[in-house]
C-alpha cells in the first residue's frame, strides 16, 4: 500500500550530500549536511517569489499590467495589515512580514501540486519561522525600550500583591507564542494533507472491489475535490494568520505598554 | 469682452460636473465599503470555523506545554521534583485560559454583531412583553 500511505508524502530524502561534521569517517556517524527535497522546495519558493516580484515590477509602468497589478495589490494588502496591527512605526518591519507572508503562501500553494513536497508540513520549518519572529520581537523590544519592555508582563491596573501570580502567567503566555504560532501552521497543513491523501486513498481501495466499489468510490471522490478547495483556502488563510499575528507581536515590541 | 463670461460659464459648468463626480465617487466608495464589510464578515464567519477552533486550541495547549517545560527545567536545576512541574503546569493552565480569553475577545472585536441582531432580552423587549 505504498501508493496510498498518507504519511509517505512527508518523507525527507537527500538529493545531494554536502559535507559531514564530526564523526569518525564511517557511514552514519557525525552530522551530515545535505541538500534535501525540503531545501529544494524552499529554494523554489524563494525563487518564485523573488522572480515574480522583480520581473512583474520591472516595467514600473504608471498604469500597471496584470502581473504588476497583482504585485502592487499584494504590497498594499501586507502594508495595510502592518499599519492596522502595528501602526506606522511598524512599517520598518514590512520587509520581514512581507517575506514571511509570501514565503508561507507560496510554499503552501506549491505543496498543493501533486508529487510536490510541502515545506510547511514540518514543524521544524514553521518553528524556525516563528522563532525568527519571536527573537525579532524580544531583541528589538529590549533594544528600543530597554528594561521597560518587561512592562509587557505587568498588566496595567493590577495591584502589587497579585503581581507574583500574574507576572509568571503573563510570562508563560508570552513564551507560548512561538509554539502556538508554529504548531498552528504545521498542524493545519499536516492535517489537511493527510486527510486529502486518506480520502484519495479510499478511492483507490474501493474501486478495486468491483462494480459496486467503483460506484461507491464517487463519495470519497467528491469529498477529495471539496477538500482540495478547502486546502487551498487553508493554505492562504494560515499564511495570512501567521502574518497578522507577526504584526501583533511586533506591535508589543514597538508599544510595550498593555 | 465676451470671453471671460464665456470662461466663467464654462468654469461654473465644470465645477458642477466635478461636484457631481465627487458625490458619485463618495457614494460608490460607501457602497464598496459596505460590500467589503459584508464580504469580510461572511468570510470570517463561514470559512474559518475550523481555523478558529484550531487557533483557540493551539493557544491553550501551547501555554500548558510551555508551563510544563519551564517547571521541568526548574526541577532539573533546583532538584525540587515534582513541585516545580506541578506548580508551573497549573500556571501554564492559567496562561492558556488567558490566551484563549484574549483570542476570543479579539475575534469578537474583529466581527461585531450586525446591527439589529438579537443579543438577548433588553429593556425594549420587556416593554413589548408587557404590552402583549
Amino acid at each position: 500500500m505504498a501508493g496510498t500511505d498518507p504519511i509517505h508524502q512527508f518523507v525527507i530524502y537527500d538529493i545531494a550530500k554536502l559535507f559531514t561534521l564530526g564523526g569518525d569517517g564511517t557511514e552514519g556517524s557525525g552530522v551530515t549536511f545535505a541538500f534535501t527535497n525540503s531545501a529544494l522546495f524552499m529554494v523554489a519558493t524563494v525563487a518564485i517569489v523573488s522572480l515574480y516580484m522583480i520581473l512583474s515590477t520591472g516595467a514600473k509602468s504608471v498604469v500597471p499590467g496584470r502581473a504588476q497589478l497583482v504585485a502592487e495589490l499584494l504590497y498594499g494588502f501586507v502594508a495595510n495589515m502592518v499599519r492596522s496591527a502595528a501602526g506606522t512605526a511598524g512599517m520598518k518591519f514590512f520587509p520581514l512580514v512581507f517575506s514571511l507572508f509570501t514565503f508561507i503562501f507560496v510554499a503552501n500553494m506549491l505543496g498543493m501540486v501533486p508529487y510536490f513536497f510541502t515545506v510547511t508540513s514540518h514543524i521544524i520549518v514553521t518553528f524556525a519561522l516563528s522563532m525568527l519572529v519571536f527573537l525579532t520581537v524580544v531583541i528589538y523590544g529590549f533594544v528600543k525600550n530597554g528594561p521597560k519592555f518587561l512592562k509587557l508582563f505587568i498588566p496595567s491596573g493590577v495591584p502589587g500583591y497579585i503581581l507574583p501570580i500574574v507576572a509568571p502567567i503573563e510570562f508563560i503566555s508570552f513564551m507560548s507564542r512561538p509554539i502556538s504560532l508554529s504548531v498552528r501552521l504545521f498542524g493545519n497543513i499536516l492535517a489537511g494533507h493527510i486527510t486529502l491523501k486518506v480520502f484519495t486513498g479510499f478511492i483507490v481501495t474501493m474501486s478495486s472491489l468491483g462494480f459496486l466499489g467503483i460506484l461507491g468510490s464517487a463519495l470519497p471522490l467528491i469529498m477529495a475535490i471539496a477538500l482540495t478547495g478547502l486546502e487551498f483556502l487553508v493554505g492562504a488563510v494560515q499564511a495570512y494568520v501567521f502574518a497578522v499575528l507577526t504584526c501583533m507581536y511586533l506591535n508589543d515590541a514597538i508599544h510595550p505598554s498593555h | 469682452m465676451a470671453k471671460p463670461q464665456d470662461n466663467q460659464g464654462q468654469q461654473h459648468g465644470a465645477r458642477e460636473v466635478t461636484r457631481d463626480l465627487a458625490s458619485r465617487i463618495a457614494s460608490a466608495k460607501r457602497e464598496r465599503e459596505i460590500e467589503d464589510n459584508r464580504a469580510s464578515r461572511d468570510a470570517s464567519q463561514e470559512m474559518t470555523g475550523l481555523g478558529r477552533g484550531l487557533r483557540i486550541g493551539t493557544e491553550f495547549i501551547a501555554a500548558i506545554l510551555v508551563g510544563a517545560v519551564i517547571g521541568y527545567l526548574i526541577d532539573l536545576g533546583l532538584g525540587t521534583s515534582p513541585w516545580g512541574l506541578l506548580v508551573m503546569l497549573l500556571m501554564g493552565f492559567a496562561a492558556g485560559i488567558l490566551n484563549v480569553t484574549r483570542v476570543v475577545a479579539q475575534m469578537n472585536a474583529a466581527s461585531p454583531a450586525p446591527p439589529g441582531s438579537d443579543l438577548g432580552p433588553d429593556e425594549q423587549d420587556e416593554d413589548d412583553n408587557d404590552d402583549a
